[in-house]
Parts: structure tokens; sequence; C-alpha cells
């Protein structure tokens, strides 16, 4: 069995009707209901990620890819934190967890995020504390996982800051005084506090220089193999799902158009979206 | 409703009668323990809420009472909520009886619910209280009311009500242990004072209002009720008897109390109370206009200490000062009063058992010898 | 002893209020009545009424006079003689339309129905003391009448016709979301909690403090905000107070209040679809057109419901604008804190203790603490 599945995943926001569905996605050429007006962010998306596998989620913006790294995460509806006026459809299942992930409740959706499945957020504001420290951003993840012994969590956030490249001599700084890779590693040693089987990225690259990308995304392949973890890369750049992802996915208006080895989809790619997306990139 | 339901106390057909019927600047006029019964019933049935849902903030409508909010308004509404007439009233304000705030509160107590008031700890059958809980241990006879000015401990780490009430929830302390920890990180150990952090049945983190993390320990396990009563921010909260309540702290960078190593109050002796030191070269500088002999001589100079203990203390002003002109009394100025006459009066003499863990100087670790 | 609380009977808490009662009666002057303060100082008890959530100008004026003009402590006065009175009844809606108004303005027309009414105000006059009004001190007889000469019509005052029914029937303004069907709360019942409605929100308005609201609005206009209003009408009027009658179930006008009323339209467009100006609201007792005005901008800003700005965070906005509260949690500063002081000390010296040591104890394996304490020493 795989390490996570997702099933007729749908994600609407606004009110949805009868309609919503067959009227949007790649064939309707919208992800808008025409009738209700609702969005249709994704539906219908099936996936799985086995073990230490990176999957690779492409689409232009808009095209529902953020919101279903969202719902993967378990970031969504966060008992009012979350975006209001969305509903969730389908089913997650996990190999760590019996039953949808989907019906959690708040706790078990807390401990999973906190354990289990990390999401480094698009926004680095979404994602840390910058009044923090960044030593604090990542011990925060230790310290809600019950951690108690203050020498073990200087230790563990001290080795995470060498193992994703960030001085530890900057480690009790604010975060808001490092550059915007580090704080992208920050973020990324954040998600690997707690050693999670999987981790989603949304749109890693997001608001960093093109040299910085690549320094970041270089780190983030080295430590995703050598603590196997599972990955999730969420990217409207062929580029960073090609550096880093076993298998893709293209979306486009809220559906899947698309799915399979990566490099199979560099090189032979069936849909004519994802072709186009291809030949602009080159 | 009609005319004859219109209670008698203040009439309305014209304002003329409504000044003459108050005139007098007496509270008769007003109901039994001065909130009206609706009122009284509402912060009971909060407190109840509270007990059962240890250290949950419950709101209540808290009433405009006659002293200014923040000073005390919380509390006098729940122990007004809770006193009878047969009941025994004790109020202290930074642990003495005496002082001006703790006067008038009991003042409205005496007035309007008519009890009878006692500055002796283990006479009292509800205790109002303003950071400190007493040396003496409060038993099971007895409610200890605390008045709260800041109710939430996670205030600290984010100003928003909304998004606190959200954490307390999901039981979500991540950000408190983010503030520990970077605590530690800058001054290598934590920097709290007063208003420690503390967990409640190992549920909701609360803020135990500014008592000094000396008398934290005494929350835990106690025999005695505690409610948390908050006018301004109208929240009530409450540890009950034998609930756990255990302060924020590492493994490795223990919860500490105050430490007195050297010290011993200068009116009783005692090594084994909160003390507050005097610092002797403010004396003077004090003497220019606030202070007076509590013989009312001085006009309306206050008194600045209960009376035997100034005698006392002025016997000796400037003996027993330290090198650096510090002097330590004891904070609890009535159970200092008893040490006086009996110096090695222990903390539960009033108890026909003694094992009672009263925090620091009764837990068995801390028996026979000074705690540093 | 030194620093030990102001400690004290109650003989000297009482010698303490003695005095406080004697700085009124010191000097020469007559003492003030109430009835003078009611009629002379009408704007001081208008804001302790205003404050206090409590119309009744008498009260107010005793309030005002048994405070030495503390505009706070007398609106905490009648709050907390207010909370003891027994609801006998709650007053029936009434429409604003019913103020009879003595002054109206409309800044967003030139010329509007019922035209623009200025009413008693020095709005337009340089502000230069007046140093007739001493003259006036022990002066025999009544003091002239300035408008003693005036021929005013007879005849029944114009309608006064609603600007922004104007905007309204356009179309152009943007209803903030109703109530609903269910009561509006009570603040002074219920405790507010957030996200308040917008009843909690303007109930906790109306009673704010003149200086605090007055303060938070300028902060709008300031620049923090996006808010800056056009307004659409400022009225200063009576208001009929009515009730259904216990016995017929009529509607009958018992009494009215004076009020100030102000109403803003904000060029935030609510729909874009649909452009719309927002809408801002302020109602108080008695004439105080700044705290009503505030109002009216405070209560546009919250409906935006920023987080970055302080006047659009509606937490932020109603946590600060109490006046009993803040100035009782302003003024406990004053009661004693030496428990936590000496908590305080503690921690300071402990901290001093250990990084003057070299830092060698409790904080070894660890990295240095920082420096910050070590100054001067």
């Amino acid at each position: 069995m795989s390490l996570l599945e997702g099933a007729d995943l749908t994600k609407i926001y606004g009110d949805g009707c009868e309609s919503c569905r067959a009227r949007t996605g790649d064939s309707a050429g919208t992800n808008q209901c025409p009738v209700c007006g609702s969005v249709v962010a994704c539906a219908d998306v099936n996936l799985s990620v086995a073990e230490g596998e990176v999957l690779g989620i492409v689409g232009e913006s808009g095209s529902g890819k953020s919101s279903l790294a969202e719902t993967l995460a378990l970031a969504a509806d966060d008992g009012g934190e979350g975006e209001s006026g969305s509903r969730i459809e389908g089913e997650i299942r996990y190999a760590g967890h019996e039953g949808n992930l989907l019906e959690v409740d708040y706790e078990t959706r807390h401990r999973l995020r906190n354990g289990d499945i990390s999401l480094v957020h698009q926004h680095v504001r979404d994602g840390l504390e910058l009044d923090f420290s960044g030593g604090g951003n990542v011990a925060e993840k230790l310290l809600s996982a019950g951690w108690r012994n203050y020498e073990a969590v200087r230790e563990r956030v001290r080795s995470l800051f060498e193992e994703t490249e960030i001085p530890v001599g900057r480690m009790d700084d604010p975060t808001h005084t490092y550059s915007g890779g580090m704080q992208r590693r920050v973020q990324i040693a954040r998600a690997l506090a707690n050693d999670p089987a999987v981790v989603v990225l949304d749109e890693p690259t997001t608001g960093l220089d093109v040299s910085v990308q690549a320094r970041v995304l270089d780190t983030f392949r080295r430590v995703q193999r050598e603590e196997g973890v599972a990955a999730i890369v969420v990217s409207h750049d062929l580029g960073v799902v090609r550096l880093l992802a076993d298998r893709t996915l293209v979306m486009r208006h809220g559906r899947v158009v698309e799915s399979g080895l990566t490099d199979r989809i560099m090189e032979d790619p069936h849909h004519e979206y994802t072709q186009t997306l291809i030949n602009s990139v080159i | 409703m009609t005319e004859t339901d219109r209670p008698e106390t203040t009439p309305t057909d014209a304002v003329d009668s409504a000044l003459e019927s108050l005139s007098d600047d007496g509270l008769e006029g007003y109901n039994y323990a001065y909130l009206d019964e609706h009122t009284k019933r509402e912060v009971r049935r909060s407190i109840l809420k509270a007990i059962a849902v240890p250290g949950h903030q419950v709101p209540y409508a808290s009433r405009p009472m006659p002293l200014a909010r923040g000073w005390g308004t919380g509390g006098i509404q729940a122990s007004l909520s809770i006193l009878g007439p047969e009941d025994t009233f004790k109020v202290i304000d930074q642990g003495a009886d005496e002082s001006v705030n703790a006067a008038n509160i009991r003042r409205l107590a005496t007035e309007t619910a008519g009890v009878e008031t006692t500055t002796d700890t283990t006479d009292a059958d509800v205790i109002q209280t303003r950071h400190r809980i007493p040396e003496e241990v409060v038993t099971d006879d007895q409610i200890l009311v605390l008045q709260v000015p800041i109710t939430d401990a996670l205030r600290t780490v984010d100003s928003s009500d909304a998004a606190n009430r959200r954490r307390h929830a999901h039981k979500n302390y991540g950000k408190m242990w983010v503030h520990l920890y970077e605590n530690v990180v800058e001054w290598g150990e934590i920097n709290i004072a007063a208003r420690y952090p503390t967990m409640v049945a190992g549920r909701y983190l609360m803020d135990p209002s500014p008592i000094p993390r000396w008398d934290v320990p005494k929350l835990d396990d106690a025999d005695a009720l505690f409610v948390f009563a908050a006018g301004r921010e109208a929240r009530i909260y409450a540890v009950p008897p034998h609930t756990a309540v255990e302060p924020l702290a590492f493994e490795d960078r223990s919860f500490q109390v105050e430490r007195f190593p050297d010290q011993a109050c200068d009116v009783c002796g005692s090594t084994d109370t909160y003390l507050t030191e005097v610092d002797d070269a403010s004396e003077s500088a004090g003497s220019t206009g606030s202070r007076g002999g509590i013989d009312g001589s001085g006009g309306s100079r206050g008194g600045i200490d209960d009376d035997g203990g100034s005698d006392a203390a002025e016997t000796e002003t400037g003996s027993d000062a330290g090198d650096d002109g510090r002097r330590y009394v004891c904070n609890d100025t009535s159970f200092c009063h008893k040490r006086r006459s009996n110096p090695d009066l222990p903390r539960d003499h009033h108890l026909d058992r003694d094992d009672v863990d009263w925090g620091p100087g009764t837990t068995a670790a801390d028996r026979g010898g000074e705690s540093t | 002893m030194g620093y030990v609380a102001v400690t004290a009977g109650e003989e000297i808490i009482e010698r303490a209020a003695d005095l406080f009662e004697k700085q009124r009666l010191d000097g020469d002057a007559e003492t003030l009545s109430v009835v003078q303060l009611e009629g002379q100082l009408e704007r001081l008890t208008a804001q302790a009424a205003s404050e206090g959530g409590l119309y009744a100008p008498r009260l107010a004026a005793l309030a005002v006079k048994q405070a030495q003009g503390d505009t706070v402590e007398a609106s905490f006065l009648l709050r907390a003689y207010r909370s003891t009175l027994e609801r006998w009844d709650e007053t029936v809606t009434v429409d604003h339309g019913e103020l009879f108004a003595t002054r109206r303005v409309s800044p967003a027309y030139k010329d509007v129905p019922g035209g623009q009414l200025l009413g008693p105000t020095k709005d337009y006059t340089q502000r230069l003391l007046d140093f007739d009004l001493e003259a006036e001190d022990g002066r025999e007889g009544e003091p002239d009448d300035p408008t003693a000469e005036w021929d005013v019509a007879d005849e029944d005052p114009e309608t006064v016709t609603n600007v922004m029914a104007i905007l309204r029937e356009e179309g152009l303004v943007e209803e903030p979301a109703a109530v609903g069907e269910t009561e509006p709360s009570d603040t002074t019942r219920t405790p507010v909690t957030h996200p308040a409605g917008r009843d909690e929100v303007l109930q906790e308005l109306a009673r704010g403090e003149t200086g605090a609201l007055t303060a938070l609005g300028y902060s709008a206009l300031r620049g923090y905000g996006q808010v800056h209003p056009t307004l659409a009408e400022v009225r200063v009027g009576r208001l009929p107070v009515k009730i259904e009658h216990p016995y017929t179930g009529e509607v009958v006008t018992v009494t009215d209040v004076e009020v100030s009323e102000s109403e803003a339209v904000v060029p935030v467009y609510a729909k874009r679809d649909d452009p719309q100006f927002a809408f801002g609201y302020g109602l108080t007792f008695g004439r105080n057109e700044r705290k009503a005005i505030a109002m009216t901008i405070l209560d546009a800003s919250i409906q935006l419901d920023g987080r970055d700005e302080p006047a659009e965070n509606p937490e932020f906005v109603l946590d600060v604008i109490d006046g009993m509260d803040s100035f009782g949690f302003i003024e406990h500063l004053k009661l004693p804190h030496y428990v936590t002081f000496q908590s305080i000390l503690d921690r300071i010296r402990s901290i001093r203790e250990r990084t003057l040591e070299g830092d060698g104890g409790a904080n070894s394996g660890s990295d240095p603490a920082p420096t910050e304490v070590e100054t001067d020493d």
C-alpha cells in the first residue's frame, strides 16, 4: 500500500450546485461554475505517494494545485483559522492512521500535522512567526510534540540547522532578520523537525532569487533522500518538479489532465496542455 | 411591570425624590451583598461552571461596581456572590489586611453583606486576595478568591483573545513554550517573575494571577477551592480542590520559587515565608508626604504598616540592615503577627495532620532545611 | 518602615476622602449648584451621561460635581449606580427621522432638502478668550439674552429629509449586515466576545470614552487606515423615547433625549460588480458631535475588519475604548505592587549572579547568554 492516498478529492469555494462538476474542468475551460458562480478549486483528484517518493504537482496559477496541497497537508478548515466558505470532499488515506483523514477531529489533525504530515507554506509569513528566532520557529514543532528537555531541543534545532545549511550562529536571531532563502530553509527545518512521513511543499521557490532557488532545492533534495521522507511538491515551475519529483501530475482548471513518471512527461507529454507547458519553458 | 413591583429603594417619580433617597450616602437601600440576586446567581453559575472545567475562563456579565475596575471588582463580585450572613471574610492586598484598598473592599462587604471580618487566615470562610496566597494552609472549609488583572497567560504571546480562545480550545500551547524556550535562550533561565503560566489538570493553561512563584505550588493538589475573578475582563476561572497544577518549565530548566538565601524576617525571624525587602534609603525619601502614623495625627497621611509591625520595626530601624541597606520582612502580615509571639508556629498548626504540602517550607524536601 | 503598602485603617481612608472634598470647598467662591452644572456646563454633563450610558441629566450633573469635573470618574459613578437599577421596560425602536433637529449640517451636499441648519454652535467663530464672561461674575441680574431681539417666524419647522435616505434611494449605500431577527445583545449584561456583532460594537462605541474615540478615529484619518468618510449629515436634536403602554399596548412617547448623530459614506467600494459606498454610523447621548463623528469613522473602519490598522481591528478598538476599563486599570498601578516587584527583583538578581559568574553553571553547554544584563557592572 502507498503511504498517502487521495481519492476523489474535491474542494469547492462557494455554495456549489449540481452543475458544478459537469460545467467546470479542462473540457469546460474554466474552474468557475457558470450556474452558481462557485469556484471548483479541484475535483475528482486521485493520487498516491509511496514511502520516500516525491510526487510533483504542476500547473499554472489558479489550476487548483495549492488548494490540493493544503487539503493534503490537512491545513484547510482549521477550526476557524482556515479559509471560510469552502467545502472539501473525498478521502485521504494514510498508512499511519485508520480511516479518512478529512474526517478526523481537530486534535488528531493537529497531531498528524505536527508529527506525520508537514507543510512548507508558499508564503513565509503563513509558516513562520517572524518575531520568533529562527531556532524558536523550529523548536515550536518539537515543543508542541512534547519535548520538555531544553538542551535536547537546542541540540535537535542545531542539527536541523546544520542539515538544512543555515548558519547555526544565527539560530537565536529574530527570523525577520533572515534572508529569504534562510527563511525558506527554516521552514524546511521546521517541517522536518519531527521526522514526518510526508512533507508537502507549496511553491517552494516563491519569492527567491533564481540562484537561491537552486541551492534551496538542492538542499531539500539531499535531505529528502537522506531522511527517506516522502514529499509532495507543488509548483508552477516545471524546473522545480523536474529536479525533485519522481512522478508528476499536471493540473488545469482544477482537474488532473495528465500523470506519470516525471521523465516520461517531460520527454513525451501526451496532453496538449502539458506540451504547451513544456514548450513554453524551453 | 407594575408600580407595586418597584423596589422601594429608589423612587423614580421625580429626580429630586430619587436624589433625596440617596442623599444619606449609606448603602442601606441596596440589596443584600450589594448585587441583585439575579446577578449573584449568574456569578455563582459561572463559578460552578469554572469548577467543572478547571482552568477554563468562563465569561460572565461583570457589573459596574462602586470600585474602579482593576481594583478588585471581579474579586468582590465573586466574594459577594458566595458570602452569606454567617460567614467570616478576610481581605488581603499584597499580603496585608491593612492595605487601603483591602480596607475599602472589606468595608463594602461588611456594609452590604453584614459579614464578620477577620485578619486571621484560619478564621475566615472566604478570603479575597490580591497577588498572594496566605502562608498558613488554607483548608477544605475555605474558599480563596483571587483578584485577576489579566485573565490569559497567552496574552503574553498574543494580544488577541479570539486567537487565544482557539488555542485553549485546541490545547495548542506551542507558542507559549517557544516563549519559554526563547526566554532561556536570552537569559539562561526562565525570566518570568509573577503571573507564572501553569497547566491545570493537564488541560488548560492558566494565568494564576500575579501571585509570586512562591505561591504557585500551593495551588497544586490543595484542599481549598481557588476562584479567580476578573471584573474588567469579565472572566471567572477556578482551581477546584485536589487538582493538579503544574508550572510550565523544562526538565533541565526547572521552575524555581523566589530565593531568600540568607534572609529572615526582620520582625518575626521567619526564614520559610515570602519576604519583601525594605530599602532603608527609601525611608527618608518616603517621609516627605505620604507617611504618617496610623493614629491619624498626620491628617490623611497613611500609616505604613500594620499596627504592631511598625512598632517592632521602628525600634529596630537600621539595626539589622544588611550591607546593602536591605532588610526583609514577612509579606503575610497576619502570619507574621502570630510568628512574633510564637516563632516556631508551623504553617499547618491549625490542622490535625502535618503532611500538608503548601509550597516552599512545607514540602518534604524543604523540611528541616532552608531552600537556597 | 519604608516600602510597605500604604496601610491604613478606615479612619485614614475617610480622612483622605474628606481632604478631597475639602478641595472643592476651599476658597471664597460660592459652591456650584447641580442645577448650574446641568444648565451651564452641559457639554460636561452630556459627556458623563454618554460614557456612563445613563441618560439622566440631573444625575450626570451631580456626578460631575461629585467627581470635581472628572468626566470619566463621573461616568463611572453613573454606571455603578445604573447597574443597581431595576429594569422595568424596554423602549420601542424609534426611527431617527423623528429626531427634532436643532442643528443639522450636511457636508456632502451644498443644498439639501430642509437646508443646512447651523443651530447653536461656535464652530464658525474665532476662538478668542471672551473676557466679558469673567466680568459676568458677580453682576446683578440676569445676563442679556443675545437672541432677545430676534424676529422668529411662528411657522412650523420644515421637514428635514435625511441625507442618507437620498443616497439609499439611489442604491449607492451598502447596508451593513443586518443584526437579524434576534434582539440586539446587551453588552452590559452579556460580555463581549470576539468576533463581536455590529450591535455590540455600536453599543460599546456609544459608551466609549470621548478622548479614546477621538484618538482612534483620528488615527484612521491620519493614515493608519483606509476610512476617510464624507459626512452625509451631522445632527443634534431630541429623539422621542417611546414605550408600549402597559395596558393598551399602544406605543406612547414618554419623554425625549438629546442626542448627537452622525452618518457617513465611505468611498470603499463593498462589491466590485455593484459598487456601493460603505457606511458608518454614530450616535451618542447629549451634544457631542466630536464623539458621534469619531464613532462613525470607527464603525466604518471596523466593518472593514482589517488586522493591520488599529482602527480597523474590532478587537483592538473594543478592548481599549471603554473609559471605565482604561481609567481603572491605568490607575490601579498606584496600588502597591511590592510582592510582584520582589519576584521581579529575584529574577534579575539571579540572572545577574549567573551572568557575572561567567556563565558557568546552569547555562553550560549552551550558547553564551547575550550581554544585555551585563552593561554597567
